[in-house]
């Protein structure tokens, strides 16, 4: 087993007043192995993206251990973290959450050149690399106000990807995109997974956890139950298939 | 209900409700301060008026003398002089009174006289501003004198003259209207008439006359001094006009006021800025709350009401805040108005007055929430709560690209780059750093301009190391060739130049006949600074100091009318000089213009020494060779007649550094905020990408810093170019309107910012250490 990702025990409680606690992760356990495409659905308030951000260490756990790369990111300094952060994990958001002073390019490029490894004619190369990639070359050089939602959305995933990243998370990486847009996103991420980078994303979408290899259900702050497919067979049929046994799962967990 | 939105409000942005409240107190507390400070200056003049009832018109006089001759004078002019007193000094020399272990006053530059009270007018008073009343064995020691040798009441001072030596106890202060200021020559110890009587008799003092005059209200002055000279009355020494001492003792708090008015413009103009800061960043923060409150119908009669109470309420708490420590802050900045002015600074019209600062500050914010509140208005709904607003930035051309950057590390250059993607907001900071840099500069580079060996200039005297006096004895020209044909011959001495002044009269603009004092001599070899043109180089040439050419309607080039032992004479003016000794009003001619033999005032020699040669053992050689002269360096000279004003300056100073600073601190951690504040989702995504938050800080740290730099640049060329040009217009009354404003490199361009460098960047790191307490994701999903 080779595990990027092993969660024991997962806690999170959050203060709402002096008192009142609000306890979002009930001890969640869960590994996921290295070239794993993971998708995590529930009900809103289940604590799915709760479980994202405390597994990136974007947040801080209550109790319990999260190993990244067997390293417990639970005892990292808030340093340590940003570098883990930088160097080996990239993210994807709903809101994709890009600076809004950069232009497209520069919002790629900009992690590498905060990582500093590359010389910035290197990062330049990759950049326009996986702008092309993703299709958006047209406006590469453009304020990311002159973008439309699908485009920036993939100008997220092109700067996720700068730093060749272990993992990506997503948290409802196409919830804000139309079907088509959605679809395209996921086939895009579908390629970087092949390509052998873990993904783990959170959706509210049949449709789109039907494209991962792994479901995960999240119910009141734990994983119910999880579905496994076929990493590579993904025909219109098999997704067609998978999406009416995810929904009955759901139903099936009340969700 | 919109009582308690307010509160809320206060309540959810503690610091920076905070911070402003801090502004405007500071505001309110700077303006009351200088008002009460020219409020008190005023009352304290009128109170010392009223007190010591000082002479109009005083002329001074050694030798023979004939009080029977001033009294039938005053007989034929009743209708215009209302008392007459002659006021007996007994003249010593600061070597002649020794105090604790044998300490004495010889290295003053001032004339030391020994009096009675008067009876009339032109009372010598106490501190409480009674006239003084001294008893047999006391002495009222100038409080000039008090201050500069430490004395204490009980102290006693002893004189020794030939034949004559008694001991005094100092009893009180002596607070002398018309020689208070250090700008007076001379300054007046007072006696018990009995003992004053003993030292009459000993005839050990020279004995010189004060004549005065106290005239009717509304006479002409000028008048009865040409009236005076003309009857031939006693009349060798300086006339003196009331006025004049007046001036001179408003000068260095008049200084400080100046300069206290200035800062608190300037900290209005801050406080401002800081209001349309806060207006900026709280209509883009609560856009969306301004866009609710439209959606669900509240009037915008009322959202304007929110955000009016809001800003007023604290208006006039901080208002009345500042106004209250104003009270305290002005007990530091009038204690030397306190000594020497009067005692009685608790005129309620001072607080009456400074009563004005926290309403027009508060007049001030209220005019500004109204037209920041209108331009709410126009935003919409619908805008409001899309926060539409930033979209207008659509169409704005990208600049500073990442990959232009060849000189920065990343973080520097995301900092730099942010000024010139929001110059809006930042140019604030600029204009706020550059107010800061004036304040800390400005005070520093007047009190080196008055501390600089240059400042003799200002006072009519060209630049030399020592300055020798003669005592007006009958032997004076004697005295004065001996001493020429001395220093010639004298191996130490560089060069030198006398100068003999004398009153002549001279035709005034209303045609009449007025007294100028005018000096004469060789002016190049101790060259002064010219305003315009040149010193008096030829025979027929004469240079009018600054108030002399404005009072006389003189330019280059106009012919001046001098009488000169009865015939009259026509002059050219060569060049305008600046003098704020002796009331301001002086000239200098060629040495062609002979002398008015009966109104000689002074001789003087300018000497420079030889280099190696040591001035201080200099001057004790030739005040040894010279008993009946005065001795002391130029530089002494003129730090002893700015001495007062030095000492304010001084205050000033620190008063100046103290605010700078505190404004700078307060207001980069206010911009900060709120620049925080407006940046929270975008720095919670930029931590998300795996920046810490020194990498954050450091962006902050960068921009903050460029701004600085830029603010101590602009800063520091206004305090060169505008500082002189403010300080002339301050000065120019008093008779020097270019002054050359001397900056000492390490202290201004180097200490100043460095110290704005070290308290601001400490100020961000301090600041920006708050950003990162909670769970990133609460940052990134709000």
């Amino acid at each position: 087993m080779n595990n990027i990702l092993a969660v024991e025990n997962l806690n999170k409680t959050v203060d709402l007043t002096k008192t009142n606690k609000l306890h979002i992760l009930k001890g969640v356990n869960l590994k996921i192995e290295k070239g794993e495409f993971v998708s995590v659905m529930g009900p809103s308030g289940s604590g799915k993206s709760t479980l994202l951000y405390n597994v990136s260490g974007m947040d801080r756990i209550s109790s319990g251990n999260v190993k990244f790369k067997g390293r417990e990111i639970g005892e990292l300094e808030e340093e340590e973290l940003a570098k883990l952060r930088l160097d080996n994990m990239g993210f994807i958001f709903q809101d994709i959450n890009l600076l809004k002073n950069l232009s497209v390019i520069d919002n790629v490029m900009f992690p590498a050149m905060m990582l500093g490894k590359e010389d910035k004619s290197q990062i330049n190369k990759k950049a326009e690399d996986l702008i092309k990639m993703t299709g958006i070359s047209e406006i590469a050089d453009n304020t990311i106000t002159q973008a439309s939602g699908g485009q920036l959305q993939r100008v997220g995933i092109c700067r996720a990807l700068i730093n060749n990243p272990d993992i990506i998370f997503g948290d409802e990486p196409t919830g804000s995109l139309d079907s088509k847009a959605a679809s395209e996103i996921m086939s895009l991420l579908d390629d970087i997974n092949k390509k052998g980078t873990t993904i783990m994303l959170v959706t509210h979408d049949a449709k789109v956890a039907a494209q991962t290899e792994r479901v995960l259900f999240m119910v009141d702050g734990n994983i119910v139950s999880q579905k496994k497919m076929d990493k590579y067979n993904k025909n219109r049929h098999e997704l067609k298939e998978r999406t009416e046994s995810i929904m009955k799962e759901l139903i099936s967990n009340g969700i | 209900m919109l009582l308690r939105i307010v509160k809320n409000d206060y309540i959810r942005k503690k610091a920076i409700t905070a911070t402003v409240f801090l502004f405007i107190a500071m505001a309110s507390l700077l303006l009351s301060s200088a008002i009460s400070i020219i409020a008190n200056l005023v009352h304290s003049i009128a109170d010392l008026q009223r007190a010591a009832v000082p002479s109009d018109l005083i002329q001074m006089h050694l030798g023979e003398f004939d009080q029977a001759e001033i009294d039938r004078f005053v007989e034929t002019h009743q209708d215009t002089i209302a008392m007459q007193e002659t006021m007996v000094l007994q003249n010593l020399e600061g070597k002649d009174i020794t105090f604790r272990n044998n300490e004495s006053f010889a290295d003053t530059v001032q004339d030391i006289s020994f009096v009675v009270q008067n009876q009339n007018f032109d009372f010598i008073l106490d501190l409480n501003n009674e006239k003084l009343n001294i008893e047999p064995g006391e002495i009222a020691v100038p409080i000039h004198y008090m201050q500069t040798y430490d004395l204490a009441v009980g102290d006693v001072l002893t004189v020794s003259l030939d034949g004559y030596q008694k001991s005094f106890t100092i009893s009180d202060y002596a607070r002398d209207s018309e020689m208070n200021t250090t700008f007076a020559g001379s300054k007046r110890f007072v006696l018990n008439q009995a003992d004053y009587e003993e030292l009459y008799a000993a005839q050990a003092a020279e004995t010189e006359y004060l004549i005065e005059f106290k005239l009717v209200p509304g006479a002409d002055l000028m008048a009865v001094h040409t009236d005076y000279v003309d009857a031939k009355l006693p009349g060798n020494g300086p006339n003196l006009i009331g006025r004049m001492f007046m001036l001179m003792s408003a000068m260095s708090d008049a200084i400080i006021a100046l300069i206290m008015i200035l800062i608190s413009m300037m900290i209005v103009v801050i406080s401002m800025l800081c209001i349309k800061l806060m207006f900026q960043a709280a209509v883009e923060e609560d856009i969306r709350e301004i866009g609710v409150m439209k959606a669900i119908g509240i009037s915008k009669k009322d959202i304007r009401k929110i955000y009016r109470n809001k800003y007023c309420i604290m208006a006039i708490l901080a208002g009345v805040a500042g106004y209250l420590l104003s009270f305290a802050v002005m007990d530091v900045f009038t204690g030397n108005m306190r000594l020497y002015l009067t005692a009685d600074l608790s005129g309620s019209l001072s607080y009456l007055l400074a009563v004005l600062a926290p309403v027009l500050v508060y007049v001030m914010i209220s005019l500004y929430c109204r037209r920041m509140l209108k331009k709410m208005d126009k935003i919409s709904a619908v805008e409001a709560l899309l926060a539409e607003v930033d979209k207008r930035e659509k169409h704005k051309k990208y600049r500073f690209a990442l990959l232009k950057n060849k000189v920065f590390s990343t973080n520097t250059y995301m900092g730099i780059r942010d000024i010139g993607r929001r110059f809006k907001l930042y140019r604030f900071l600029v204009v706020i750093f550059s107010i800061c840099t004036f304040i800390l500069i400005f005070p520093v580079n007047i009190y080196n301009t008055f501390n600089s060996p240059d400042t003799c200039t200002y006072l009519g005297i060209g630049k030399s190391d020592l300055r020798i006096d003669l005592s007006r004895t009958d032997r004076i020209t004697e005295d004065f060739l001996e001493l020429q044909e001395a220093l010639t011959n004298d191996p130490d001495i560089e060069m030198f130049s006398p100068l003999i002044t004398c009153s002549y009269q001279i035709r005034n603009p209303e045609n009449e006949w007025d007294y100028l004092n005018i000096e004469t001599g060789d002016f190049t070899v101790f060259p002064l600074n010219y305003i315009q043109g040149s010193a008096p180089l030829s025979n027929g040439e004469i240079a009018l100091s600054q108030v002399a050419g404005d009072e006389l309607g003189k330019k280059i080039g106009d012919r001046l009318e001098v009488r000169v032992n009865g015939e009259v004479r026509e002059l050219t003016v060569s060049g305008i000089y600046q003098d704020i000794s002796h009331g301001g009003k002086t000239a200098k001619a060629h040495p062609g213009l002979p002398l008015n033999q009966d109104a000689i005032l002074w001789y003087v020699v300018y000497a420079d020494l030889q280099e190696g040669v040591d001035l201080l053992s200099k001057i004790d050689i030739l005040k040894e060779a010279y008993p009946g002269a005065s001795v002391f360096s130029v530089q002494e000279f003129t730090l002893q007649s700015l001495g007062n004003m030095i000492d304010q300056m001084r205050m000033a100073v620190f008063g100046g550094a103290a605010v700078s600073l505190a404004v700078a601190v307060l207001i980069t951690v206010l911009f900060l905020k709120m620049l925080l504040s407006k940046d929270m989702s975008q720095n919670a995504v930029m931590r998300s990408l795996g920046l810490t938050l020194k990498n954050i800080r450091h962006q902050y740290m960068a921009a903050s810093l460029t701004v600085l730099v830029l603010g101590i640049v602009i800063g520091g060329l206004l305090t060169e170019f505008l500082g002189e040009l403010l300080l002339g217009l301050a000065m120019s009354s008093m008779g020097a309107s270019r002054i050359d404003l001397v900056s000492v490199i390490w202290q201004s361009w180097i200490l100043c910012p460095v110290m704005l460098f070290a308290i601001v960047g400490l100020s961000i790191s301090v600041c920006c250490k708050i950003a990162a307490q909670k769970d990133l994701s609460v940052v990134l999903r709000s």
